[in-house]
């Protein structure tokens, strides 16, 4: 019971167990299980059914303070796009950079583990500590004021465009290992059987690896698609004209209540924000808990 | 040249192919495998390493961008010798530690609860409905979140607040918890962290329970061990490489946390959300822009976080 007390949320762990045991024939260790899990699961959605829902009430009942809308209105997705002047820009502009990013850092990923796992790369040990180094380093954080000077020397300041470069090594060496220990589940026989035939290094990954490490070029993608649709830090400093900021700046700058930024509104554009993430999750998830089995979570 | 020997042709020839044998084992070896590393070098070295060095060098001068009369100067560790000395900066990163501590447990004990719980369902199609709902909160970016849990935690639109005092009557209008007030708005960031990290922080657990080969709970089983104490023998024990790694990194993901603080914190220098990250760049980019001093605040909080790190290192490392 000491080392109970140490370890926050163990009381809850003893419970099913104490229980299964007094009583074995209803499987109450079962029950509770499923108990704490869906209370958790709920914990999970509410705040996003809250969010939901407030943004399709009327603006009446937004201040009500009622959690289920008396009435609906469903105009709040179409007026924020037509009368927050800058929105549709910013929602571009997010599209732009996250595309950008998700692209050059999937192609750098694949490339890169496709050579520390069947090249021999001279200095791939020292390339190797780096990139493990720098996933323990802050740089975004760090090396803020140094990235601004750079970009401003570049003349990249308040280009929209301009945040790929930055962003494409936020998640950069995490995407080179998950595409290192998924090519490292392919046998090397079929690599020695694929060279032996003729095939050159290029089409060799492009015909026959590609398909077999699929599962981790999802986890990449997901994986940078969540980084630089919400990053903020960087997106706030090197971007300060609201028509070049990105979506979750622009969001995050807008005090609830006021306005065109009246609360159900605010939540639309939330809504709008998030979905595209969530959409996208959920055709591509049965690929992306596949590739988090097979190798990301190893790397 | 027409009187050349066969032998001398033949050694010319013979020299003019190990020269290009040379070239040609020389692009095999090196330039081959380094036109894949190319892009993942060039971003890696322009916009990771070149910024980190870029920040020292900052943190040696006096620079001041904005004061265009203002000489940029070297003045050595000048900057450093100020900010050891900073009462903020000191406090900037105690505060920074006090929310670590706070978010590391819930972090690493509640995902690892729940991996044990999910792993034990049967029922593969359930225990997929479990996993996917608790991934939903990592598809949606941090910053995102932050904004989602600003407005659960607002005092009058906001619904955790409704539910404490419309539904249950707990405090009214006048006691209701001011989640965003010096007092609270540490805990509610961390609880804040915690929901963000369950699902993504469940799955890592769960690779780790994977692995467990499962003939160990049987033999625990029949040596008449109970759920409690298999938990405390066998799986506690496995998941402790995965454990450590999560602590590390966790670890260094909170110490320097920002877009946290800059959404939900403010400026106010006596905000408990006022750590070495956000005076750092308040001092870059705000009031006189001391972008000199700001980078000797980051590198000293850097360096305070790396040390711990190493330190964790050192102390988990494998003793096989």
């Amino acid at each position: 019971m000491a080392t109970q007390a140490a370890i926050p949320g163990s009381a809850a762990l003893t419970a099913p167990v104490r229980a299964r045991h007094t009583s074995p024939r209803i499987k109450w260790g079962s029950v509770l299980r499923h108990v704490i899990l869906a209370i958790f699961a709920l914990i999970i959605i509410l705040p996003l059914a809250w969010v939901i829902l407030l943004s399709v009430k009327s603006l009446p009942d937004a201040y009500q303070n009622e959690i289920w809308p008396k009435t609906f209105d469903w105009s709040h997705y179409v007026y924020s796009l037509q009368k927050i002047p800058t929105l549709p820009q910013n929602y571009t502009n997010s599209i732009v950079v996250t595309l950008g990013t998700v692209v050059i850092t999937t192609i750098c990923a694949v490339l890169a583990g496709y050579a520390m796992v069947f090249l021999e790369v001279p200095g791939i040990r020292i390339v190797f500590a780096l990139l493990v180094a720098s996933m323990f380093f802050p740089t975004r954080v760090t090396a803020v004021i140094a990235i601004f000077e750079t970009q401003k020397d570049l003349g990249l300041l308040n280009v929209p465009a301009g945040l790929i470069f930055p962003y494409v090594t936020l998640s950069l060496a995490l995407s080179v290992f998950v595409m290192r220990g998924m090519f490292q589940t392919v046998p090397r026989e079929i690599y020695d059987a694929a060279r032996i035939d003729g095939a050159g290094r290029v089409r060799m990954l492009l015909s026959i690896l590609l398909p077999m490490v699929k599962n981790g070029i999802v986890v990449v993608i997901i994986v940078n698609f969540v980084t630089a649709w919400g990053e903020y830090l960087l997106a706030k400093t090197l971007n300060t004209n609201q028509s070049a900021q990105t979506l979750p700046v622009v969001l995050s700058a807008a005090t609830g209540g006021m306005g065109a930024w009246v609360w159900p509104r605010l939540a639309a554009v939330y809504i709008m924000a998030i979905a595209p993430g969530l959409i996208a999750f959920g055709f591509a998830q049965r690929w992306y808990i596949k590739g988090l089995q097979e190798g990301a979570l190893k790397a | 040249m027409a009187q050349l020997t066969v032998a001398q042709q033949q050694r010319r020839s013979d020299a003019e192919r190990s020269t290009s044998r040379r070239v040609g084992d020389w692009l095999a070896r090196f330039a081959v495998p380094w036109l894949f590393l190319l892009p993942t070098a060039v971003f890696f070295v322009g916009w990771a390493l070149y910024p980190i060095v870029r920040v020292a060098w900052f943190s040696l001068l006096d620079y001041r961008p904005i004061q265009a009369s203002r000489p940029v100067t070297f003045i050595g560790l000048q900057n450093y010798v100020e900010a050891f000395a900073d009462p903020l900066l000191q406090v900037g990163i105690l505060r920074a530690a006090q929310f670590t501590a706070l978010f590391l447990p819930g972090m690493i004990f509640i995902p690892m609860l729940l991996a044990v719980l999910i792993d034990r369902i049967t029922n593969p199609r359930v225990s997929t409905f479990y996993r996917l709902v608790l991934l939903i909160p990592a598809m949606i970016p941090g910053p995102l979140i932050f904004l989602l849990w600003k407005w659960m935690y607002d005092g009058y639109i906001g619904p955790i607040n409704y539910v404490l005092v419309d539904v249950l009557g707990l405090f009214t209008i006048h006691t209701q918890p001011q989640w965003m007030s010096n007092q609270l708005v540490i805990p509610a960031l961390a609880m804040m962290e915690w929901w963000w990290g369950l699902g993504y922080h469940t799955m890592f657990f769960l690779a780790g329970l994977a692995t467990i080969p499962r003939d160990l709970f049987d033999a625990a089983r029949v040596d008449g061990a109970n759920e409690w104490k298999m938990f405390w023998t066998v799986t506690f024990w496995r998941l402790l490489p995965v454990t450590l790694v999560l602590v590390v990194l966790r670890f260094g993901t909170a110490m320097a946390v920002i877009d946290e603080y800059l959404i939900m914190g403010g400026f106010m220098r006596d905000r408990p959300t006022y750590t070495w990250t956000v005076y750092m760049w308040d001092t870059a980019f705000q009031g006189v822009q001391d972008r000199g001093y700001a980078a000797a605040i980051g590198w000293v909080g850097t360096i305070v976080m790396l040390i711990v790190v190493a330190i964790m290192f050192w102390a988990f490392r494998s003793r096989d």
